[in-house]
């Protein structure tokens, strides 16, 4: 194996993706929320 | 009770899919960059928020434009369902980028020129929806965040051009001519997916805009003061 290659990794990628996931659900679910509240109102 | 199947609900469904089908692509099937191994399939999510929040910041840059010169509400409605779509990416691609530092750089931060530029712009635009829960009569707010976000949009193409101008550790772009083509797919169908989910959730955000203006405009002579009296609004 050279020098100066990364070895493993998969658990930055697996936060990487989940806090994408977690940004993505939260903001959307928020949307939602907002939306049907001031609709409501 | 029947709802009805909007545009923007299909378009955030195939949003969805895509990202599903593009993620598993870029996890699963696409080969492991040479010097950056399994880290690099970040990428496959980071560098789509990257373009679609400065897509979204420019988008808000020329809504801006149109808000000032037509001072009709939806103007205003967009640009900052653009500008707060925007700081949503701006921040997840703000977060992935910290979370590869630390695989290849060693280091959660730097103030690198692209990392510090960056920041700058979530914070700039952060700024415009600050600014705007400050003023309270709809003409002033649309007209001030119109300005402001003209203004915060001096730094996207320091951002974009930066690693090219000046020393960064971070890469300069790179072109489908300088990477396989099995991580082109991937990248190409999660940019579509995040830019499709962009698009739902700025008509989201738009509908929400509208309809607290709409109530505004039903509240406002509630806060009218009898005559011989004093007004708080």
């Amino acid at each position: 194996m050279p020098d100066g290659v990364i070895v493993g990794g998969w658990s930055y990628v697996i936060a990487a993706y989940s806090v994408t996931a977690a940004g993505l659900i939260a903001y959307a679910w928020s949307l939602v929320h907002r939306r049907r509240k001031a609709e409501l109102e | 009770m029947t709802r009805q199947f909007k545009w923007d609900s299909g378009l955030g469904l195939l949003g969805l899919l895509l990202l599903f089908v593009g993620s598993y692509i870029g996890l699963f099937v696409a080969p492991a960059e040479r010097y950056m191994g399994e880290t690099q399939r970040i990428m496959y999510v980071h560098v789509p928020c990257a373009w679609n929040a400065m897509l979204l910041y420019t988008l808000a840059f020329i809504f801006a434009i149109v808000s000032l010169w037509t001072h009709r509400p939806k103007w205003d409605a967009v640009t900052t369902a653009a500008v707060e779509v925007g700081i949503v990416l701006n921040a997840l691609l703000l977060v992935q980028g910290s979370i590869w530092a630390r695989a290849t750089w060693g280091v959660w931060w730097d103030w690198d020129v692209r990392l510090t530029t960056s920041l700058i712009m979530v914070l700039l635009f952060a700024g415009v929806l600050a600014l705007r829960s400050f003023v309270h009569d709809a003409g002033r707010r649309a007209t001030w965040t119109a300005i402001a976000t003209i203004v915060a949009f001096v730094d996207v193409p320091l951002v974009y051009f930066c690693v090219r101008w000046w020393r960064s550790l971070h890469q300069v772009q790179s072109t489908p001519d300088t990477v396989a083509p099995m991580m082109v797919v991937p990248l190409r169908i999660n940019a579509f997916a995040i830019l499709f989910l962009a698009i739902w959730m700025m008509a989201q955000r738009v509908r929400v805009e509208l309809a607290r203006r709409a109530q505004d405009q039903v509240a406002e002579p509630e806060r009218i003061a009898p005559i011989g009296g004093s007004t708080n609004a």
